[in-house]
């Protein structure tokens, strides 16, 4: 859904940006501090209600995770793993759903005019009244994110409470948050948060602690605490996420290299004909049958 | 043939092209047959569809086109059907001229400067048969684009499918081909509408002039015509 009095920063295939940065508006940012997560779900459950996203059924997956992925009707997940860490075993567990990158590669990758858009605060939001369903976006986003509804055909995924940021509440995984684990405000002070939590983890014996908040993408406005940051993928987040090469060359190189390359073909072809002329060019020879060539 | 009345004004020629080519009809030589015109134009027509429901995708440039259809998600649904269609014909059209596409040793040089000599007006034409290496480039680049664009244009169909690294590179294969096949058309149509007149008759009425066939395809023209 499109917030109608945020600033939009981006937005999906428009041709001359945005022309936001009228007003100045700080970016904001989930915290998740995966080491204080007990798995409890209740994030889950608040998603599904205050976005009103009819309950889905369990999917087991052989943990107690409630589907493999996330999906179009259900936009937080918990993810459970199990590893065996120096003779000790790590239950690992991270809510996984939109990262809000600040370079969206879904963003990048959409067709459609204004059916991603960033606002001014960082949040990617999907305006699903122009999704046209094609699945760029899904091909876009490295965190494997965006999903297409089945009965509607649009990509729908986390806005991180929009409606509730807008008006100054917290998203309502964080609200409903038992453990403290979840925190919501300006990305500079969860950030901050973030770095002193892993100070403390460190501390602690987790001498490998870090706060994911990859550059590749240009940071996100969804900011993790990995005990075991050395490992990203224990955690089924990628190591290095940027927007896919294959995407970024489509955009950037093929489009205008392919747009000139017609163009120059267009332009070729009349200028061969004012300097050339017709090719085989045959004389029409006297117009009336009277007139004689002279 | 004989039940049809001839009166004053009878098109012999254009009756004649619906079921025969490469005959003499008067001052006229039949160049393609009614059923090779369908073939061609059926593959012009699902092209310059897949077009205008395509570019807007592809750029919003282009985004007051899909208005004429409608909207963008109207193109998104329509523009994998009219694919399919065009690659249908694009298919047909390969296999109708295969026979006819076969490149001589002497033609394969037109895959590089002969074509500028040609467009020079330098080449000399005299071995030029019923198409010469040009058209045959074209015919078997055409063919390659249609075939990337179909590969490609499934997997774009259904983009959750398939795994990522396909997906990416069925974009670039997409836009690679559509480049490649959207710049050869170019000349194809400016050559065959604007650059070279009564050449764009041979596709409507299946008609050229005797004139027409000596100067730009003087082999076939003394097949034809039997002289030698």
């Amino acid at each position: 859904m499109s917030v109608q009095s945020l600033e939009i920063r981006r937005s999906s295939a428009s041709v001359w940006g945005s022309p936001s940065g009228m007003r100045s508006v700080p970016t904001v940012a989930k915290y998740i501090d995966t080491s204080t997560c007990i798995g409890c779900k209740a994030c889950e459950v608040a998603c599904q209600e205050w976005n009103d996203l009819p309950p889905l059924s369990t999917r087991q997956v052989g943990t107690y995770q409630t589907m493999p992925t996330l999906d179009a009707g259900f936009w937080n997940l918990i993810r459970f793993d199990e590893r065996e860490v120096e003779g000790g075993l790590m239950w690992l567990m991270r809510k996984d759903q939109c990262m809000h990158c600040a370079e969206p590669g879904c963003l990048e990758a959409c067709p459609a005019p204004g059916a991603i858009v960033q606002y001014a605060n960082g949040i990617v939001d999907v305006n699903q009244d122009n999704c046209i369903g094609c699945g760029y976006c899904e091909t876009g986003c490295p965190f494997d994110v965006p999903k297409f509804h089945a009965k509607t055909g649009k990509m729908a995924k986390c806005t991180l409470c929009v409606d509730r940021s807008s008006v100054g509440l917290e998203p309502a995984c964080v609200k409903a948050c038992p453990t403290g684990c979840l925190h919501f405000g300006s990305k500079e002070d969860m950030v901050a948060l973030g770095s002193l939590r892993v100070d403390q983890l460190k501390k602690g014996g987790f001498t490998t602690a870090a706060l994911y908040d990859p550059q590749g993408v240009g940071g996100t406005s969804v900011v993790t605490v990995l005990a075991h940051a050395d490992h990203p993928e224990w955690y089924g987040l990628p190591r290095d996420p940027h927007v896919p090469l294959g995407v970024k060359f489509w955009k950037k190189w093929l489009r205008p290299i392919g747009f000139l390359a017609i163009a120059a073909a267009v332009v070729g072809a009349f200028g061969h004909h004012l300097y050339h002329g017709n090719k085989g060019y045959i004389d029409p020879g006297p117009v009336d049958p009277g007139e004689t060539k002279g | 043939m004989s039940k049809v009345v001839r009166q004053i004004g009878f098109d012999e020629g254009a009756f004649v092209a619906r079921e025969k080519e490469n005959v003499v009809v008067g001052n006229e030589i039949i160049r393609h047959r009614l059923s090779s015109r369908v073939i061609h134009w059926s593959v012009g027509v699902s092209f310059f569809a897949c077009l205008i429901t395509g570019l807007p995708v592809w750029t919003p440039v282009f985004g007051w086109m899909a208005t004429l259809v409608g909207g963008l998600s109207v193109c998104r649904i329509v523009h994998a059907w009219f694919g399919l269609a065009f690659a249908l014909a694009a298919l047909v059209m390969s296999v109708h001229w295969w026979s006819e596409m076969e490149m001589t040793k002497e033609e394969r040089g037109w895959v590089g400067p002969k074509l500028l000599e040609y467009l020079r007006d330098a080449a000399n034409h005299d071995k030029i048969g019923k198409y010469n290496g040009g058209q045959k480039v074209y015919f078997y680049t055409s063919g390659l684009g249609a075939l990337g664009l179909l590969v490609s244009g499934i997997v774009m169909w259904y983009p959750t499918s398939f795994p990522q690294w396909i997906r990416e590179l069925s974009i670039l294969l997409h836009n690679v081909s559509f480049i490649l096949f959207a710049v050869s058309l170019v000349f194809h149509i400016y050559l065959a509408a604007v650059a070279e007149p009564g050449t764009l008759n041979s596709m409507t009425r299946g008609t050229v002039s005797k004139a027409w066939a000596r100067i730009h395809h003087p082999k076939w023209y003394r097949e034809v015509t039997g002289q030698k």
